[in-house]
């Protein structure tokens, strides 16, 4: 290892939030299922709810936590500190389980080490949402937690990395992208000790069957590293410590810090946002720039599917192609608006863009050099949905666990709404602010790339995001609907 | 704490979670037929009006009844509508009442008979935009 550790060692803050008092208790042994335990412990409260509740989605803890108040929450904790809930995540408890059956043994297939499966796993889980009304169904919802926590267990027990974590799963896909724009940063105090360190355990773990002891010469002297029965994994998703340079891909577990027999993993506060500025630190591939991209346009059809049009083009997809499916209807308009469509114009902004700009960068290059600027936009489209939802009313959570308990829920001192003034305001700030910030990485992007032909080269890419943020705009001005699909009544 | 130690703590929230509380069943009121009917109709978003029909076995009115009337939306996390009547005239009673927003609903009206007998029944309504 040599130099970039001195550069990255100075990409963010020197304040390491995990040796503050209480926050610093996370970087125990124990630390992570101090938030896996609560959070597991309200799975298991869903699932019995789900299956054995009323089956009426405003009364049930199945639908009104996930689907209003663990999404207002993941994108408000995203915004203003990491991604927390993959650090607290339950469904990786199974990786204990998994772990001691011993069946673990392969790496995750390589042709599959992308996010193509978790681009499509987003799709799915987008389909299957609307598909089965999921927000309307307390069993279904159930049985998708189920579902969810049998999908990694199997994963963890068969592959040795995370492959659920890192490949799979849609909600930790949502956070990897959403919180490079967090606050927070997994990153090392000095990088003349990760130089000097022999084990890295940071990545490779300190877990070893029988107790091993060694001394590594770090600067400052001599320090023992001991590994053993119960010594730490390392990095589930195989990222480097002192090579971070994006909190994508990070789930926040803290092994890496754990593991660290010389206490130089922290997590650092940092620039929000800082890695869309870094060209370095976003992969050039195909699979990562259209996951930003389309998330950014899902985003804007998941809201679009709550809106009256949606009907509309729902009846013109009967009339014209006489879709009786309601599975095909909803993956035809997840399909073509949330995939097809955003990256057939990325593509076509990138060649633009590189036909303007007269560059001969790689469209490939050029997309991806771009692809982080959808990111805020694409925050600021979901900050709005999921905004409406959580304060159209917060506090409805209350009612449903006394019910949930056996007493009458007080409906009517905890269904206040938020007035729609408020709402409508904090709708058009995510969006404004997503708009501008998404600009501003794009017109740095276009300088960086093009330099004096940056405006026309900026031009395309500023048309779409525009379109975008327009676009969400508009869907967000029309009144809500909450109704099944067409074809279900 | 070991990993077993984990698991007894969540086979304890299981069982915890078995022992969710009952809410009171009231007394059912018996061969009682309900009618509910809205106003305007087709709903549409805002003030509106649930005309409930009560009618006793034999097919005569019944009066003098309490009606709570619930509106939740199908989407979770909507703040239900709540409204009652009492009194009635000729088994009939006007719950004055809001939709607040187009989209499927259920209201579920819970009819208390002077007589304390109670029951339960859920009608779904679809309710379309203000200027539909």
């Amino acid at each position: 290892m040599t130099g970039p550790h001195k550069e990255r060692a100075v990409t963010h803050t020197r304040l390491d939030v995990l040796r503050l008092p209480l926050i610093g208790l996370l970087r125990r042994r124990w630390g992570r299922l101090a938030l896996q335990i609560p959070l597991l412990a309200a799975a298991v409260l869903l699932v019995i709810d789900g299956f054995t509740g009323p089956q009426m989605a405003a009364r049930n803890l199945a639908t009104v936590a996930p689907w209003v108040h663990f999404r207002g929450f993941v994108v408000l904790v995203l915004l203003l500190a990491g991604n927390l809930f993959c650090m607290g995540c339950p469904f990786t408890l199974p990786r204990t389980l998994a772990k001691r059956l011993s069946i673990r043994g392969r790496r995750f297939p390589r042709r599959l080490r992308n996010k193509w499966v978790a681009i499509a796993s987003l799709f799915l889980l987008f389909v299957t949402y609307e598909a089965l009304d999921l927000w309307a169904s307390p069993a279904l919802t159930a049985w998708l937690i189920v579902a969810y926590f049998a999908a990694s267990f199997v994963l963890e027990a068969v592959f040795t990395e995370s492959a659920f974590c890192k490949y799979v799963c849609p909600l930790g896909t949502f956070n990897f992208v959403y919180s490079t724009i967090s606050p927070t940063q997994i990153g090392i105090h000095d990088p003349e000790v990760c130089r000097a360190c022999v084990g890295k355990e940071c990545i490779n773990g300190s877990y070893s069957p029988t107790p091993l002891v060694r001394l590594d010469d770090i600067p400052g002297g001599q320090c023992e590293v001991r590994h053993g029965p119960e010594g730490t994994p390392g990095c589930g998703t195989l990222l480097f410590a002192p090579q971070i340079e994006s909190n994508l891909d990070c789930t926040m577990c803290l092994d890496c810090a754990r593991a660290c027999p010389h206490n130089n993993v922290g997590l650092f506060v940092r620039q929000p946002g800082r890695e869309l500025l870094r060209p370095e630190a976003w992969p050039k591939r195909w699979d990562v720039s259209l996951l930003a991209i389309s998330l950014a346009a899902l985003g804007l059809v998941n809201a679009f599917g709550m809106v009256p049009p949606v009907y509309e083009l729902q009846r013109a997809l009967i009339k014209t192609l006489g879709i009786q499916s309601e599975w095909l209807m909803i993956g035809l308009i997840f399909g073509v608006g949330g995939l097809l469509l955003p990256f057939a114009l990325a593509l076509l902004a990138g060649a633009l863009s590189r036909a303007l700009a007269r560059k001969k960068l790689s469209l490939r290059h050029t997309v991806a050099a771009f692809a982080p600027a959808f990111v805020p936009l694409g925050f600021g489209i979901w900050f709005a949905h999921y905004g409406f939802h959580f304060l159209i009313a917060p506090l409805t959570i209350i009612p449903v666990i006394q019910e949930f308990l056996g007493q009458p829920g007080d409906w009517a001192a905890f269904s206040s709404t938020a007035d729609a003034v408020l709402i409508g305001l904090v709708q058009g700030a995510g969006l404004v602010l997503g708009f501008l910030w998404s600009l501003a990485l794009a017109n740095r992007t276009a300088a960086r790339l093009y330099r004096r032909d940056a405006v026309p080269g900026l031009l395309p890419w500023a048309l779409l995001l525009l379109a975008l943020a327009f676009a969400a705009g508009y869907v967000f001005s029309l009144p809500m609907e909450m109704r099944g699909s067409l074809l279900m009544g | 704490m070991s990993f077993f130690r984990l698991i007894a703590v969540g086979l304890l929230l299981l069982a915890a979670a078995g022992c969710r509380g009952q809410a009171i069943t009231p007394t059912p009121a018996e061969k009682l037929s309900i009618e509910m009917a809205v106003e305007p109709d087709p709903a549409r978003v805002g003030e509106a009006a649930l005309i409930v029909t009560l009618t006793g076995a034999n097919g005569q009115p019944v009066d003098g009844a309490k009606i709570g009337a619930r509106g939740d939306m199908s989407h979770a996390g909507m703040a239900p509508v709540l409204a009652e009547a009492e009194g009635g005239q000729d088994g009939r009673y006007r719950i004055p009442f809001e939709w607040t927003m187009s989209g499927d609903w259920f209201v579920e009206l819970t009819i208390t008979l002077p007589d304390g007998s109670t029951m339960t029944q859920r009608f779904d309504v679809s309710v379309s935009g203000a200027g539909s």
